[in-house]
């Protein structure tokens, strides 16, 4: 008896607390579903005036990405429960990662690639369908116009040697949007020349010529990365020239130079700090996030160590200026700046959608349904085209009948003029897949674009990515060995003077503020009287 | 049955739930972090590091300094404007106050690219061999003590003038009547009345400046790290070392905090802890 009323009791409290809990589910899972996107910050085209498929006759603004998609999701899946997309941004990828850690609920993210591998890694992300990569279905976007290059490298884990039994990033993730790193430069203080040679490509970062004209990245992955650049330049410049001579085969150079960019054992920490801490840091201006670009628009920098897509955005910038009818710069600034890639090899990156184990909480798909469908969406070459456009960034998207190839063209193509020197820019193998033969997709540009501007960095040659390496996650040791040396590279070492200089401030504040604590009156001096008076001498308690 | 009655301690309620959910537990989860590991067992490990690296221990002394030349500096520059504005006659002193407070009401982030694109301007000027324009690009240490001495004056004007203005002026006149001159009144009223503002301005200003690593980033080029870009780093990968470090500076703060009597609640110190 007694246990049945206590039976009775838990059944009230728990209908209590659950009542709540059931009300909000039905409430939204009646009449639609809400995908809740957790995406990099300005990595969405927002709409507005300056769109890509925006009217610019009429001005007529655009609506956002998102809008468009809630509207074309209810047309496309009439059957389906309409979609709300709750949209959230982030700053970087590991602000993310302890926000998923932490057990915020999002169902489809856009982090990075070593970050996909972590979060996949660790369990907390749902597969792909497989009807999701049918290309026979209409509206399967993404496997339809994905680049044929791009989805290789998905597929086999970009040659990062990966253990036994771990997943591969193709069955998690779909890509967005990819790019490579390199330097942007000042042609009036750099001789391009001289970046191609001994003292140039990684080395740079020590070359004393640029001493405090050079930055680099404000984050241990990066800058570890071009350390180790700098660190094994020889090795990896001999397996290029091997590379170039035909006796390693492009797998094995990549897996090889994967290797040497993700090295993270304690030998190769040891290795890589002395020239990091006394040698990079000490040649640099500064660690920057965001100022860089800035910097170098003002010639404050002449080399800034950046990502392919800033690069972009940092060359546009530079040279938006506008002139007046004698030739002057009245507004902004007219300066052209360049972009390289180390010859030794650099890094190859990727961002793209993964869906959490959130997806299934609905227990109905609908909710993964919705993620993939978004997905999908994003990646119809109309709106890749928005994206990248508004981004900066390259977008993994080719098109099934080359759309994205019109895009390119309409940014980067010129005509033969006899003026300019124009080549004929190969983008085969992004386009149609790394063993199709070259020469089938080219575009027309200026020869000085295509070696050392906008379209060398947004869609870099094939020989560019064939030197690129794709970084890994730092496991569980390395974290931690990769962490501490990055503090001791930002800590600085104190001189003997400041020391003592410290020692003595110190004391002498704390013993005048004990002093003060226990009583002491504060009596600097003794005083002489004014003219005509005199010290009555006081006698204390 | 009795309903509770509204006393006056009814009206702590509120203060006490927002200490206890936005004080209290989130010191708890920074202990409980502190000494624990990745795996949340009970560890050690973390206080160990921190207290056999010489780097983590350097960072906390460079922070310290930082912090003690921009509260000596801010010291030096305020300590005279409060006193001349406390003292004088101005009927408009008031406006003057503004001019120096006015600041903290702009954007402090934007203030400090301000200051930066200054510094760029500055370091421009031509000058034989380029001596001036490359010392003022490398000197990462002195624009972030200048930086950080620009963004906190205000916190040390403000509690400085409070403090001075209820001196009473009688004070003075007593002292010039039993023959003290100018110096003997500052050492023997000033200075000593207005202690408690001094204490609270130095609070003010050392506590934050210890952590302001904005200041650092933008101004040092990076290169110059203080304890709170230390937490912040660490907080991206690793939060128990990243607690670990928040704890000790939380020690540093309460010694601090009592070695300058910020505990005792003394009726002339009233109104100066803003």
């Amino acid at each position: 008896m007694k246990r049945n009323k206590t039976r009775a009791v838990s059944v009230a409290l728990a209908a209590m607390f659950l009542t709540p809990a059931l009300g909000l589910l039905g409430g939204c899972g009646s009449d639609e579903i809400v995908l809740r996107v957790y995406n990099w910050e300005e990595y969405i085209d927002e709409g507005g005036e300056g769109c890509y498929d925006a009217d610019f006759e009429t001005g007529e603004p655009t609506d956002p990405i998102i809008d468009k998609f809630e509207d074309w999701y209810a047309k496309t899946f009439p059957d389906r429960k309409p979609v709300r997309v709750e949209y959230s941004t982030f700053g970087t990828n590991e602000d993310m990662y302890n926000e998923i850690k932490l057990g915020n609920e999002y169902d489809l993210l856009c982090p990075s690639d070593y970050m996909i591998m972590k979060l996949a890694a660790e369990g907390y992300l749902e597969k792909y369908d497989e009807s999701f990569f049918d290309p026979s279905i209409e509206t399967n976007y993404y496997i339809r116009n994905v680049s044929p290059y791009i989805q290789k490298k998905f597929e086999t884990n970009a040659g990062l040697e990966t253990p036994e039994g771990a997943p591969r990033w193709s069955e998690y993730a779909a890509g967005y949007m990819w790019g490579t790193t390199g330097f942007v430069y000042n042609p009036e203080h750099v001789d391009p020349e001289m970046l191609e040679s001994d003292k140039g490509g990684w080395q740079t970062f020590l070359n004393s010529d640029f001493q405090r004209k050079i930055t680099a990245k404000d984050n241990v992955r990066d800058t570890y990365f071009a350390a180790l650049g700098v660190v094994f330049e020889p090795e990896l410049k001999d397996l290029r020239r091997q590379f170039l001579d035909g006796v390693l085969p492009q797998e094995e150079y990549t897996r090889r130079i994967t290797a040497i960019f993700n090295a993270t054992d304690s030998e190769t920490v040891a290795k890589v700090e002395p020239v990091l801490k006394n040698e990079i840091k000490q040649n640099i201006l500064g660690f920057e996030t965001d100022t860089g670009k800035a910097d170098m628009v003002q010639e404050k920098i002449w080399l800034n160590y950046a990502w392919s897509g800033d690069a972009v955005y940092a060359l546009d910038e530079a040279e938006s200026g506008e002139e007046d009818e004698d030739g002057n710069v009245i507004e902004g600034s007219e300066l052209f700046l360049n972009f390289f890639v180390p010859d030794a090899g650099t890094n190859l990156f990727f961002d793209g959608w993964v869906m959490t184990n959130h997806v299934n909480l609905d227990g109905t798909g609908e909710t993964k349904h919705a993620a993939q469908a978004f997905v999908n969406y994003l990646s119809r070459p109309d709106n890749a085209m928005r994206n990248s456009y508004y981004i900066g960034y390259t977008s993994v998207i080719a098109g099934e009948n080359l759309e994205m190839l019109g895009y390119v063209e309409d940014l980067y193509a010129c005509e033969p003029d006899g003026e300019t020197e124009t080549v004929e820019y190969d983008l085969t193998y992004f386009f149609l897949g790394e063993d199709a033969e070259d020469g089938q997709v080219t575009i027309t540009a200026e020869k000085e674009n295509a070696e050392r501007r906008q379209l060398y960095a947004q869609f870099p040659p094939k020989d560019v990515l064939a030197r690129s390496a794709v970084m890994d996650y730092y496991r569980e040791d390395a974290s931690e060995r990769i962490n501490e040396l990055w503090s001791r590279v930002n800590s600085g070492e104190l001189d003997e003077w400041a020391i003592i200089v410290i020692c003595l401030c110190v004391a002498g504040i704390a013993l005048f503020a004990v002093s003060v604590k226990f009583g002491g009156k504060i009596d600097f001096f003794r005083l002489k009287p004014k003219k005509g008076y005199r010290l009555v001498e006081q006698k204390r308690a | 049955m009795k309903l509770p009655r509204f006393t006056r301690k009814s009206l702590c309620i509120p203060y006490a739930v927002f200490l206890v959910f936005f004080v209290i537990v989130p010191m708890l989860v920074i202990v409980f972090y502190a000494f624990t590991d990745q795996n949340n067992n009970i560890s050690f490990s973390n206080f160990i590091k921190f207290f056999s690296d010489p780097t983590k221990l350097s960072t906390i002394v460079y922070s310290l300094v930082i912090a003690l030349v921009t509260t000596v500096i801010c010291l030096l520059i305020a300590y005279p404007i409060a006193c001349i504005l406390a003292r004088s006659k101005l009927k408009k002193k008031f406006v003057i106050l503004m001019l120096f407070v006015v600041p903290m009401w702009i954007n402090f982030v934007l203030r400090i690219n301000a200051l930066r694109e200054i510094f760029n301007l500055l370091a421009s000027i031509p000058s034989e061999g380029d001596w001036w324009g490359s010392w003022l690009t490398g000197a990462n240490y002195f624009k972030t003590v200048v930086g950080m001495v620009y963004d906190f004056l205000p916190f040390m004007i403000l509690p400085l003038y409070t403090t001075m203005m209820k001196i009473d002026n009688s004070l003075y006149e007593a002292s010039a009547d039993l023959g003290g001159n100018a110096l003997t009144a500052f050492t023997r009223i000033t200075l000593p009345l207005s202690m408690p503002g001094i204490m609270s301005g130095v609070t003010m200003v050392f506590l934050p400046s210890m952590t302001n690593y904005v200041v650092s980033d933008m101004l040092g080029n990076a290169k110059v790290t203080i304890i709170g870009k230390f937490i912040s780093n660490y907080f991206g990968n690793d939060w128990h070392m990243g607690s670990m470090v928040a704890l000790v500076l939380l020690v540093i703060v309460f010694v601090s905090t009592w070695l300058s009597g910020g505990f005792k609640a003394e009726d002339n110190v009233r109104g100066t802890n803003l």
